[in-house]
């Protein structure tokens, strides 16, 4: 089973790039649970959900008092929290949202409590995991993306892009089990040569700079549900060719 | 005049309080820019180059590793952690995360 997380700089594309291949792979009959834990919407525009509700209310996790310590513990076990609480997106995607500010809450404490239980027992046997963490370098391995064992850094092929996926590839979670690869993204021509020279990472494919993919954001739909986006799209083919390769060199456990 | 520039990642942040900056600078303001992203890239935005950028020493980094007392002003900071960028504009980096921990 994949299990993916997608981190880069601000606007690379995780979001879009993650939710169309949790889709691909879920319209091969696979099982696919996406993490959003972004604050900023995309990967649920990408899963066709629009900005929903899809957090983890109060009442997933039970108060234990313990004198003047209150600490919360998940009510279910992590496979029945993710069946009542994640959305189901299009294609059969799962969705399970984390640090949306939707007005004025009180905390964010209690359902933080839940979701980070979520993600340390994830049900890997059950679902394909995709994650969306935040953007830029000083949240996505604090605890968000331990879970994964691939992460994808989505790199826009400039300066700051460089030089934002040296820094993540720099804090990423190392060991024997964990693989860091490179999407570039908005690429043209020779692009992945390029940052596959200027970072020294491993490049699974360039997503090219495509109208179609940039009208789909302007428009704040899905690329798969996009009408400019043909079936043999050279975007899409590019994502595709990403979730291959995923999957022909999935980690063993 | 203090300006700070917000909007989501990749919308232009840097770019747009960089050519501020130096717009200001070249027409003989006194400027200071603080990067205070902490995925900083603003010395790119101004002109500094890469390594240039990635080589500036942190604010936050600067103050902890002082062993004199904290009397420093803010200016006397801006003055010894700071570094020129083209036209005369004064960057200063806030903080840079540099190990994956809780900061």
């Amino acid at each position: 089973m994949l299990n993916v997380a997608f981190v880069g700089k601000g606007g690379a594309g995780k979001s879009t790039i993650a939710g169309t291949m949790a889709r691909m792979l879920a319209r091969r009959g696979e099982p696919v649970l996406t993490i959003d834990s972004d604050p900023m919407p995309g990967l649920s525009v990408a899963l066709g959900l629009g900005t929903p509700e899809a957090g983890l209310p109060d009442d997933a996790t039970v108060a234990e008092v313990d004198g003047e310590r209150t600490t919360y513990r998940l009510r279910m076990t992590p496979a029945e929290s993710i069946d009542a609480y994640a959305a189901t997106g299009a294609d059969g995607v799962r969705y399970l949202q984390f640090g949306k500010l939707h007005g004025h809450v009180k905390s964010l404490g209690r359902s933080q409590a839940a979701f980070r239980q979520i993600i340390a027992d994830l049900p890997r046997e059950q679902w394909h995991v995709i994650g969306d963490l935040p953007g830029g370098t000083r949240q996505p391995f604090f605890g968000w993306g331990d879970y994964a064992d691939t992460f994808v850094i989505v790199v826009e092929p400039n300066a700051k892009g460089l030089l934002s996926a040296r820094r993540l590839a720099r804090l990423a979670p190392k060991g024997e089990k964990r693989r860091i690869v490179v999407v570039v993204n908005k690429a043209r021509e020779g692009d992945a040569e390029l940052v596959a020279a200027r970072t020294g990472l491993e490049v699974i494919a360039a997503v090219p700079a495509k109208e179609h993919f940039r009208d789909a954001d302007r428009a704040g739909v899905a690329p798969l549900d996009h009408l400019g986006v043909v079936a043999d799209d050279p975007g899409l083919d590019a994502v595709r060719s990403v979730l291959d390769n995923l999957l022909g060199k999935v980690v063993v456990q | 005049m203090k300006i700070a520039v917000v909007g989501k990642g990749g919308s232009g942040k840097t770019t747009t309080a960089a050519v501020v900056a130096r717009a200001m600078a070249r027409s003989g303001r006194s400027v200071v820019a603080l990067d205070c992203d902490t995925n900083p890239n603003l010395g790119l935005s101004l002109g500094l180059g890469d390594a240039g950028t990635d080589a500036l020493v942190t604010l936050r980094d600067s103050l902890d590793e002082g062993t004199e007392e904290h009397a420093a002003t803010w200016a006397e900071i801006i003055e010894r952690f700071g570094v020129d960028a083209p036209d005369g504009v004064r960057l200063a980096v806030v903080s840079r995360i540099e190990e994956p921990e809780p900061g």
